[in-house]
């Protein structure tokens, strides 16, 4: 029956032709996950299917939720209009609220080919964990007592609870992977020798790099990641009251927040340029700043003297210069600006490279990191590959995970005898910025940051300080994704009669007339409404995305199934915002407890109601249809005014059909006064009374 | 531009009564762009006739639908043939035009009517037609600034205002411009209020028979006679 509804034109692979494009918080991911999907999901309150798209992506998400550096976040073009979606605070709500630490992983050894992970990094862990995936056995050797490498001895426990590790390893176990820990590799060919068949190093970097100043060495001087590693081990290092870092990073900033936790008085930052060129998080600055960390900008030691059990450092001021290298402006020493500060210990943060054991015999380029091949990651020796940090230099522990898990491909590659795949394109990536006109009709929702512990609470100990939305901020928060990439087409051309309803009907003024008086739909800039879709008249125009394509009518066609199958006679069906109400917010208790006779047919967005799907409910039998949008709530501007339009039109057709148009109804909250839950009560009570009024009708006619 | 509504649902119900299968044949020109009949109202109607058939007791229709880039032009319609042949009536929402069109190129078929073919004319704003052309098939907008005065005056005069013009509206409509105070004041403008000042003699209608034929070849091949 429903073949009738769908024009033969329509008919051909329309339906799962996917034409979305990568956005750019994608592009922006090392992992490249499906952020848009994820946020997507999170926004409709449905937060399982949000951690498995999140997962699929991702091996370890727990971790990436607490420390990811988020470029995702910079990439995102919400930016343009205000600020960016709170892409990883999101992915915590879903890790925690989607029960990450309760997924079961497992794996099956279906190769013979062993496999050794030197070090257990974020590389060597998701390279185990996508090798175990391919089913090869798997061996991770630790040179400490526990799992993590700098995941546990380098970013303190108030950014990443050690519980949260812990599971991962565990999940490591439970998949079958082999862990050795206090067990330092120093020799390569004796791995082989026990017959492993393919090595993958990733020792990081934990070498820090020496500042070259006159009395580095004396006591009271610590580098930053031996001061990280005893302090992440539990070790209490004395410190004193007056502590500086120097340096201006992540770790330098981790330090200066560590020490105030273990209780030092005064904490200095010495960094030599200024604020704009520290490339620590933003962020975190904030943080450590209201923390009581001071930061000096622009200022450098050049000198360590001990006097009297303290340290007397030498500082010179400093100017920017022109721009070197790395675009950051130069830092110039100002003639005659020396002064000299007390410190009780200096943390040495200004750098960190790999140190790789000489027997290892692979080749080590600048920055003594190891060289590999930057396609199969191989070293100069036959089946020994490499990543992470070793290879990069200090990088962030999304990139150490994506090169582990590209790693685990390329060796599974190599084992197979393979020539390297390439990599798997992700489709073709969205480019440009928001047209002015496009954001100025965009509605303006401010970024909600997740709670942070209050101060005094934050510097007592190491617990986690920030801590996780509650349902309704996030969702919200989520609603805010513009759903770049995803927005709609005009997928026949041929039907396209240039009727002008797109470019008259979209909020956005995204659709225009080229000069050869075709109608273009910028992808760029269009935001995915979909009232183009629901209103184009020649049904030419249809979202990029099949899911998108397909949902109403195939949750309408399934509510409307297992309505018929109900022994219930009368029944009543409701189009409901999936993202507002009935989601997430007031009414979605009636969402999950359906009152008797009421089917909820969810939707994402209400303005992509065709007037056809209101007819179609009342086709299969339906009493009553109602629409519950989320009126204020809604993330765009109007989109009540859409449906109101074409609820009038099908209750034209509803009366001369002979039904009482009140049998259709829109409930938008915001609209009326009246609470929704309410309005919905009595027009289920009104229904019923037409229900039983044209029964009696029939019986009298009889 | 060719406009025209959707005729009452009840009067193609009551149309297509007799009928078993019905094939809602829409078209995706003139019909598409005035709302009329395009694909999407081909749909809307297809749906309405089912939610009517399912309350009543005594109807009894199998419906299909299809849209076809032009009915006026029988190239777009050979590939009807197949879906046709599984139906007993055509009801086409193209306009008066595609409605003979299709009856002349399926003579075995009877097509109904589902659009009243209003006029010749543009959108005004979005959703609101305006009639603007009456096809009288001897142009004089050159002499009235651009603005007809056989379609848009409601006595059609050629020498106007009447004095039925009230503050620039028209005696028959108080909501309507009268056309030849649009003209005089586009003419105004345009600084030819001469033209005003001409008379212009009646037209000899009955000049032209009607129906109509233009030929913009030689000579043609088929179609003896006219209509």
């Amino acid at each position: 029956m429903k073949d009738n509804t769908q024009n033969y034109r329509t008919k051909r692979t329309e339906k799962y032709l996917d034409h979305s494009l990568m956005p750019p918080c994608q592009v922006a991911c090392p992992l490249h996950m499906d952020i848009r999907e994820y946020v997507d999901l999170v926004a409709q309150g449905r937060i399982m299917e949000a951690l498995q798209t999140i997962r699929s992506g991702n091996p370890f998400p727990s971790i990436c939720a607490y420390v990811c550096t988020h470029p995702c976040e910079e990439a995102c073009r919400r930016c343009q209009v205000d600020k960016a979606v709170t892409i990883r605070a999101l992915k915590r709500f879903a890790v925690e609220f989607g029960g990450d630490r309760m997924v079961h992983a497992e794996a099956e050894t279906t190769r013979p080919d062993k496999v050794a992970i030197v070090g257990s990094g974020p590389a060597g862990l998701a390279c185990a964990y996508y090798l175990r995936k391919h089913g090869y056995p798997v061996t991770i050797f630790e040179a400490h007592s526990d799992l993590g490498g700098m995941l546990r001895i380098g970013i303190p426990q108030y950014r990443l609870p050690r519980e949260v590790l812990d599971t991962e390893a565990q999940r490591l176990t439970q998949m079958g992977v082999e862990i050795r820990t206090n067990t330092r590799v120093v020799s390569l060919d004796l791995l082989f020798d026990l017959g492993y068949k393919a090595i993958f190093i990733t020792i990081g970097a934990h070498q820090s790099l020496r500042m070259g100043i006159e009395g580095e060495e004396s006591l009271g001087v610590i580098d930053g990641a031996t001061f990280l590693r005893e302090a992440n081990l539990g070790l209490k290092p004395s410190l004193g009251t007056r502590v500086a870092v120097v340096g201006g990073g992540n770790v330098a900033i981790d330090a200066a927040r560590t020490v105030t936790r273990l209780g030092a008085k005064k904490v200095y930052i010495l960094y030599r340029r200024s604020r704009k060129e520290m490339p620590a998080d933003p962020a975190e600055v904030e943080l450590a700043l209201e923390e009581g960390v001071k930061i000096q900008f622009l200022t450098t030691p050049v000198r360590i003297e001990r006097e009297n059990g303290r340290l007397s450092v030498t500082c010179v001021r400093m100017e920017l210069g022109e721009p070197d290298d790395s675009g950051r402006r130069r830092p110039v020493p100002i003639k005659d600006s020396e002064f000299r500060k007390q410190f009780d210990t200096l943390i040495s943060a200004t750098g960190q490279a790999p140190q790789t054991p000489s027997d290892f015999r692979v080749s080590i380029g600048k920055g003594s990191t190891i060289q590999v091949d930057p396609v199969t990651l191989t070293t100069n020796r036959a089946g020994v590959f490499a990543g992470g940090d070793a290879v990069t230099g200090p990088a962030t522990v999304t990139e150490a995970l994506a090169a582990g898990r590209l790693a685990a491909s390329r060796i599974d590659d190599y084992l197979q005898h393979r020539y390297p795949l390439a990599d798997k394109e992700g489709g073709e990536s969205l480019r440009g910025d928001l047209m002015p006109e496009t954001i100025a009709m965009i509605k303006k929702i401010g970024r909600v940051e997740p709670p942070i512990l209050s101060l005094e609470a934050r510097v007592k100990d190491f617990g986690p300080d920030e801590l996780v939305y509650n349902w309704e901020t996030a969702t919200n928060e989520a609603r805010r994704c513009l759903r770049c990439g995803i927005g709609a087409e005009i997928l026949f051309q041929d039907k396209c009669a240039t009727c002008l309803t797109c470019l008259r009907a979209c909020p956005y003024h995204v659709p225009y007339l080229d000069t050869r008086g075709t109608i273009q739909i910028p992808v760029e800039q269009c935001q995915a409404c979909g009232i183009c879709v629901a209103e184009c008249p020649a049904k030419a125009i249809v979202l990029r995305k099949p899911y998108d394509r397909r949902s109403i009518d195939e949750e309408l066609e399934h509510v409307l199934k297992s309505a018929a199958e109900s022994r219930l006679k009368t029944f009543i069906i409701g189009f409901c915002c999936q993202y507002g109400l009935f989601g997430t917010g007031t009414l979605a208790s009636l969402w999950r407890e359906a009152k008797a006779g009421v089917w909820i047919v969810p939707v994402l967005c209400i303005a992509k109601i065709e007037a056809e799907h209101m007819l179609r409910a009342f086709e299969a039998g339906a009493e009553g249809v109602f629409i519950i949008g989320c009126g204020e709530q809604c993330a765009r501007e109007n989109t009540a005014y859409w449906v109101s339009q074409r609820v009038e039109k099908v209750r034209k057709t509803l009366v001369q059909i002979g039904l009482e148009a009140e049998r259709l109804q829109s409930f938008v909250s915001g609209i009326t006064n009246e609470d929704p839950a309410t309005e919905l009560d009595k027009f289920v009570e009104q229904i019923g009374g037409l229900y039983l009024a044209s029964v009696i009708m029939q019986e009298v006619k009889s | 531009m060719i406009v025209a509504e959707q005729k009452p649902l009840g009067e193609i119900r009551r149309i297509i009564a007799p009928f078993e299968r019905v094939l809602i044949l829409g078209c995706g020109t003139c019909m598409t762009v005035c709302d009329a009949g395009g694909e999407r109202e081909v749909s809307f109607l297809h749906n309405a006739l089912r939610v009517a058939q399912s309350r009543s007791a005594d109807e009894n229709h199998t419906f299909s639908e299809y849209t076809v880039k032009r009915q006026c032009d029988s190239e777009f319609l050979d590939p009807l043939a197949d879906k046709i042949g599984d139906a007993d009536v055509i009801l086409s929402l193209g306009c008066g035009i595609g409605v003979q069109a299709m009856a002349e190129h399926f003579l075995d078929i009877p097509v109904l009517p589902g659009v009243n073919t209003s006029f010749m004319g543009m959108a005004k704003e979005w959703g609101v037609w305006d009639e603007r052309c009456s096809a009288c098939g001897d142009c004089r907008l050159e002499e009235t600034g651009g603005i007809c005065p056989i379609t848009r005056c409601t006595k059609g005069i050629l020498n106007g205002p009447c004095a039925g013009t009230k503050n620039g509206k028209c005696e028959a409509n108080k909501d309507m411009d009268c056309a030849w105070i649009l003209i005089y004041q586009r003419l105004e403008r345009l600084q030819q209020l001469e033209k005003m000042r001409r008379y212009y003699p009646p037209r000899n209608f009955l000049a032209v028979p009607r129906p109509k034929r233009i030929m913009s070849k030689a000579s043609i091949d088929v179609g003896e006679g006219n209509g």
